[in-house]
């Protein structure tokens, strides 16, 4: 029977013991210097054991005490490897293993790209609309003045809101009147609350909560109160269809898909920047195509020119969007204008939703401080 | 000849350069870049899942091979613990990042809400190392029996925001006195065994070593900020706000307050300095902080000692920075084929769908390679090197007391492991 020595540690003292081993046919025998026999291992118990490249070190499985075996005798250490049957010093088993990890990591990787691409939106479709209505309205008050904050650059003492100075008066009257239409022709039924706020870029946008936001800036560039109030309406269409809440819902799910399950790998919070803009650019795509279409279903039941906005959006951006489209949470104006043009029959100019005296009024809005 | 050299039975081959105790690190550089370089395009592959088998793997390879009076560590924890451990954390994790969503709605005030959620995060994120480290501690084998911990890891966590605190406060100061104090927490409830851990490091002394580099940083650092204290800025706010372009506000500030741009110079020049120190000194902080941790160790009638020199760990972190190099040239001669391909191949991305999402595809794994192979790099040279030396250069009197210790404790629980991970708080 082969025998050979081996270095033992009992797992009650970390006393060293020189010890014999004997390949008897099913198990280990260990016997200490006097030849007595201290513990016998079978071969279907034995675990293969981190170690340094020199030392074969094992254990015993479901053992509640740590013993262990170190030989450093690499003929013995290949013959209990050849009758143990868990032991495999080649690393064939240690590999299956490995491409076994690899293989359900990737698919879990897999598993998560396309929940994000095609699971979140989904669920926040599915969630957005059964959001209790008090609920989005608190967020609504927390998103609204944190964007306040952000925005409101202006001197201490400006009041961001346009309308409210003695000679912003009438203008706020057109604004409001103008508003009222909208909303009755929307038919929103949940409370709204539309600001004109000095700011000079050509924009506008919705929170959640029913808070729309038009800049000073795009009533200066509105060239009629049709386009102004395209644009309105394209913006009523985010509050009707809900879609702040759903950028919320999507934000928490994407944050929740990529943040934490994926952990901070190195590097990993590049790809999961860019991963979530590229995402949420093409959720937003899909959304503004719809507000569009919701703008333009508004504009027709007032009567008025429901081809402006396309027309607006094309004057204010140019044909020549900056930087990548794929990024961009807009459409281009020009495919907008296209969609638009596609279900907006051409107007015979029907009245427009103010007249001239109202419009100027209206254009008029923030000139009681400079921008 | 050390105690155990007479029974060992054959003597492992390894570096006996540096050596100057009975602990030896036994580990070659080649295995273990092998090791993290598979484990980077893993991570890359998998989005990073892989981690927990990565972690697993350098542990094997660290503990492995550090030797200690002849006979080397043993990690026993395994990748799908930690996995485990992982995804209980983020089932806690979830509903508590809820709940402090719905009550920063309900308080309404924002701010506060997030200074009570930052400071939570904070104690569960030092509660989550200290019960990491548990883990990492009971999966060490060592002579047949576990290291183990005990203490309270709230008590813990408590101790380490008091601390960070008193280092706000004292403009880092504070720091020995906080090392040590944590120190003397975390060996104080470390046992090997039915051997009790103490740490006896000074605080005082480590500030006393350490002063220098406080100053070479320091110093810069408050002459920068006495520079902004010297500007009026409620003048400036006022040419600020007569508006105009940009350089006329320039010409402005230049006629109106002459004394801004000289202030701003000292500024950036006095912050440089203190960035250039701070960069220059890390490793004699790293080598001090080190050699009077592992000096400070104590076990019934066993005191650690350390040797380790300035010289080498400023070697370890020099042949880093040449690696380095190194691979960011060959960083951007593959950014700029790269880019020329897609030009070659689509056109510009202003004309064309196909070179436009090729272009961000390849924007983004330029960085994660470079990121990956930057961590890859600086763990199998910097810190590989860091962990050899110190153990090199480690020894233990009296280590025949080793020989004695009977086992006590149990395995602990992966869940802070988790914690760790989900939080991104992870230590190695």
């Amino acid at each position: 029977m082969r025998t050979g020595a081996a270095r033992y540690f009992d797992g009650r003292t970390s006393a060293r013991h020189d010890v014999t081993l004997e390949l008897a046919p099913h198990a280990l025998v260990i016997r200490d210097g006097a030849g007595v026999i201290v513990d016998q291992w079978a071969y279907i118990r034995l675990k293969h054991l981190s170690a340094p490249d020199h030392i074969f070190r094992i254990g015993l499985r479901k053992n509640p005490l740590l013993a262990r075996l170190e030989i450093t005798d690499m003929e013995l250490a290949h013959e209990i490897d050849v009758l143990a049957p868990d032991i495999d010093r080649t690393g064939a088993s240690a590999r299956r293993d490995s491409r076994r990890v690899i293989g359900w990591a990737s698919f879990a990787a897999v598993t998560l790209v396309l929940s994000s691409i095609y699971g979140v939106p989904l669920l926040a479709d599915r969630l957005a609309p059964v959001v209790p209505r008090g609920f989005e309205q608190r967020i609504g008050v927390a998103t609204n003045a944190q964007i306040r904050a952000m925005l409101d650059k202006g001197p201490a003492g400006r009041p961001f809101t346009c309308g409210d100075a003695a000679m912003e008066q009438t203008g706020k009257a057109a604004f409001e009147k103008l508003v009222r239409r909208l909303e009755t022709a929307a038919d929103l039924r949940m409370p709204l609350t539309v600001a004109v706020v000095r700011r000079a870029e050509a924009n506008a946008f919705a929170l959640p909560g029913g808070y729309v936001y038009v800049f000073q800036g795009l009533i200066d560039k509105a060239e009629t109160p049709d386009e102004l109030a395209a644009v309105i309406a394209h913006e009523l269409g985010h509050v009707a269809h809900r879609d702040g809440m759903r950028a919320v819902l999507q934000g928490a799910g994407l944050s929740f898909l990529f943040g934490m399950m994926l952990g901070d790998f190195v590097g990993g919070g590049a790809v999961v920047l860019a991963a979530r803009t590229i995402l949420e650019s093409a959720y937003s795509r899909n959304v503004e195509n719809a507000a569009d279409r919701f703008g333009v279903q508004v504009m027709l039941g007032l009567g008025a020119d429901a081809r402006a906005l396309g027309r607006f959006l094309q004057r204010i951006a140019g044909d020549t969007p900056g930087g990548f489209s794929i990024l961009l949470d807009h459409p281009t104006a020009k495919e907008r204008a296209a969609a638009i043009n596609a279900i907006a029959p051409p107007q015979s100019r029907g009245v427009p939703l103010l007249d001239a005296a109202e419009w100027a009024a209206l254009k008029r809005i923030c000139a009681g401080y400079r921008i | 000849m050390t105690s155990s050299d007479a029974g060992s039975l054959a003597a492992a081959p390894g570096p006996v350069d540096q050596q100057r105790g009975n602990v030896r690190f036994l580990g070659r550089d080649r295995p273990y870049w092998r090791l993290l370089a598979r484990g980077a395009v893993l991570l890359m592959l998998t989005l990073g899942i892989y981690r927990f088998w990565l972690i697993t793997d350098t542990r094997r390879f660290l503990w492995a091979n550090t030797e200690i009076d002849g006979e080397s560590l043993e990690y026993s924890g395994t990748a799908l613990e930690i996995l485990l451990g992982f995804l209980v954390a983020i089932a806690i994790l979830v509903p508590l990042y809820i709940v402090f969503f719905l009550a920063a709605l309900d308080v309404g005030t924002a701010g506060l809400m997030t200074i009570i959620a930052i400071v939570a995060l904070a104690l569960i994120g030092q509660y989550a190392i200290w019960r990491a480290r548990s883990y990492r501690l009971t999966r060490t084998v060592f002579r047949g029996l576990r290291f183990r911990q005990t203490g309270s890891g709230v008590h813990y966590a408590v101790c380490v925001i008091f601390w960070w605190a008193m280092m706000a406060i004292t403009l880092g100061l504070a720091y020995p006195f906080a090392q040590a104090s944590l120190e003397r927490f975390k060996l104080g409830h470390t046992h090997y065994g039915n051997l009790a851990g103490q740490f006896e490091g000074s605080g005082f002394r480590l500030l006393l070593r350490g002063l220098p580099l406080w100053f070479a940083v320091t110093a810069p650092t408050l002459i920068a900020l006495s520079a902004l204290l010297t500007v009026d800025w409620a003048g400036i706010g006022r040419i600020m706000q007569r508006g105009g372009t940009t350089g006329d506000i320039l010409e402005r500030i230049a006629i109106q307050a002459p004394e801004f741009y000289g202030a701003i110079g000292l500024f950036v020049v006095a912050i440089g300095f203190a960035v250039c120190a701070a960069i220059i000194l890390f490793p004699a902080f790293q080598t001090i902080v080190m050699r009077w941790w592992i000096s400070g160790i104590r076990f019934p009638g066993i005191d650690v000692s350390s040797q380790l020199r300035m010289f080498d760990v400023y070697k370890a972190y020099l042949r880093f920075i040449g690696y380095l190099l190194i691979f960011a040239l060959a960083m951007i001669v593959v950014t700029f084929v790269t880019f020329a391909l897609i030009g070659s191949l689509f056109g510009s991305s202003a004309e064309s769908k196909f070179a436009e999402m090729f272009t961000i595809l390849a924007m983004v794994g330029l960085y994660v390679v470079s990121a990956l192979g930057l961590s890859t790099i600086y763990q199998a040279t910097a810190k590989l090197s860091v962990w050899r030396l110190t153990a090199q250069s480690s020894d233990l009197s009296n280590a025949s007391m080793l020989d004695h210790v009977t086992a006590a404790g149990t395995a602990g629980s992966p869940l802070g492991e988790g914690l760790a991970d989900a939080l991104n708080v992870g230590g190695l």
